[in-house]
């Protein structure tokens, strides 16, 4: 790795739509920049090495944290994990989403590092990923042709890998509100380094129904695949039923099936029957007398 | 190509011609001799270059120097502003908290910021707000005793000023 990066030129564009059609303009040969806490290390390590760069952080438009009961949660993509960890709105509506970008790195990584970004970088042991397609969050795209509203879970087509083209900004994060007697949470362990890169990731959301059953229940893994994954069939185990340890435990090692780790394969899978047990059985009660959403 | 941007570091104006692909580290370190900023990792694990950016804890060795122009820099040697040390910087030297000392700007400056916005911390939270910053030598203990005695002095002195 080196220290310093080699020399492209720099734009720093004062609307969006200027953005775009800078990105329209250089295609390939830019890249935008949000935080850093990604690219930076990528140029440093010369995997990257963009003849221009597009800096996003003064535009203004692309930072707000607005909450709608209808609509649901609106994020612009530069909010910091900081930001959006200490979000009143947030913290209320969708504490699972605080709960993950609070995970991020370190303190400062969490100043600097926004949500856009963590979402385009696309690895698979990202942490905003599993709870938010846990939350069905869908992404608003920009280009030179127009706008295009993509769901989360169809964002990613592998590791670091999207459906962004070289000219598409993401210029907002949409998060639909829970439906009434609904809640959720993150769970996750950690590798043990200078960074606790995360080794499983768990995003649950679960919905209690008339009859006291779930009406619905949504698993977002991370780590344990090559991009952020629902694990479907241990949801259609539950959804109808009521989740009886039992019937969450089996749930529980069927989502570490639908899990395909590449290393640490075995541990893995196990790790993710923990997770998905725990937070089913935590957050079920929770649902009881909930008037509207929890996450 | 050369831009020539205006810093304010430590409340002093510079206007210096700068090349987009430099970082703040560099600008900081190479260009105006401020080598109180660590460069350590390089990528964001240790904490060593931690410096203010609006009051906020953000790390140099990552930071595009033109990214930050015209906002408020503060690296350590802005921190006391005089002869007289710091409180935090006082309270490091005099409760052992510096060893090697190649931890120790980031520490302090990344205390400043919790001081700022927090000024009676817990333990517990002193540890959290200095979790990126890594310490080789001390093992911590003496480095969280040095911010929460630098908490209490600077709670005194704002009651008597
Ligand atoms: C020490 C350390 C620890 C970390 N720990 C974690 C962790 O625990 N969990 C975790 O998930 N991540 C972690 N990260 C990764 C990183 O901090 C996050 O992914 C961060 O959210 C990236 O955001 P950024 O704004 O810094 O992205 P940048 O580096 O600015 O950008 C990343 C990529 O996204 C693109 N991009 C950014 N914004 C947009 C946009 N609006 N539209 C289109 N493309 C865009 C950029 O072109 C680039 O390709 C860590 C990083 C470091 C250095
Ligand atoms: S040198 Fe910047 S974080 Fe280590
Ligand atoms: S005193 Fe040596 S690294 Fe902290």
């Amino acid at each position: 790795m080196y220290r310093l990066l080699t020399p492209f030129d720099y734009f720093e564009p004062q609307s969006v739509r200027e953005a775009v059609e800078l990105l329209a303009r250089f295609g390939h040969r830019a890249r935008v920049i949000a935080g850093g806490t990604d690219l930076v290390i990528s140029m440093k390590k010369r995997q990257l090495t963009p003849e221009c760069l597009i800096a996003l952080a003064g535009l203004e438009e692309l930072r707000f944290i607005e909450f709608d009961p209808v609509a649901g949660l609106r994020l612009g993509p530069l909010c910091t994990h900081a930001e959006i960890a200490r979000s009143p709105l947030v913290r209320e509506h969708f504490g699972m989403l605080a709960t993950a970008c609070n995970e991020v790195g370190t303190p400062q990584v969490r100043n600097m590092g926004t949500i856009g970004g963590n979402l385009c970088k696309a690895g698979p042991s990202q942490d905003t990923p599993p709870p938010l397609v846990a939350l069905e969050a869908k992404l608003r795209l920009l280009g030179p042709q127009g706008e295009r509203v993509v769901p989360l879970d169809q964002f990613c087509t592998g590791p670091f890998c999207t459906v962004l083209s070289s000219d598409e900004l993401v210029v907002e994060i949409l998060i639909p509100p829970l439906p009434p007697g609904g809640a959720g949470c993150y769970k996750w362990f950690t590798k043990v380094t200078v960074t606790d890169e995360t080794l499983a990731g768990a995003g649950v959301v679960v919905v209690r129904g008339p009859g006291d059953v779930c009406a619905d229940v949504r698993i977002g893994l991370g780590s344990v695949a090559p991009m952020a994954i629902r694990a479907r069939k241990a949801e259609a185990l539950l959804r109808g039923n009521r989740p009886a340890p039992g019937l969450v435990w089996e749930a529980a090692e069927r989502a570490a099936q639908e899990a395909e780790p590449r290393s640490r394969a075995a541990y893995r899978r196990h790790l993710v029957k923990v997770l998905v047990n725990e937070a089913i059985t935590e957050l079920w009660p929770l649902t009881a007398d909930l008037p509207g959403g929890l996450g | 190509m050369k831009v020539f941007a205006g810093f304010d570091i430590n409340g002093q104006t510079h206007e210096l011609g700068i090349e987009p692909h430099q970082l703040l580290i560099e600008v900081l370190r190479d260009h105006l001799g401020l080598t109180g900023t660590k460069h350590s990792c390089g990528v964001g694990n240790c904490g060593a270059c931690t410096v203010l950016v609006d009051g906020v804890p953000v790390l140099a060795c990552m930071t595009l120097a033109l990214a930050v122009r015209g906002k408020r820099i503060l690296t350590i040697e802005g921190l006391a502003g005089g002869p007289e040390l710091h409180p935090l910087q006082r309270a490091f030297v005099d409760l052992g908290a510096i060893q090697c000392g190649y931890c120790t700007p980031g520490m302090i400056l990344t205390a400043k910021a919790l001081l700022d916005r927090n000024p009676a911390p817990t333990a517990a939270e002193v540890r959290e707000a200095l979790a990126g910053n890594i310490c080789r030598c001390t093992g911590y203990v003496k480095i969280v005793e040095a911010v929460l005695a630098a908490a209490e002095k600077m709670r005194g002195r704002e009651v008597a000023p």
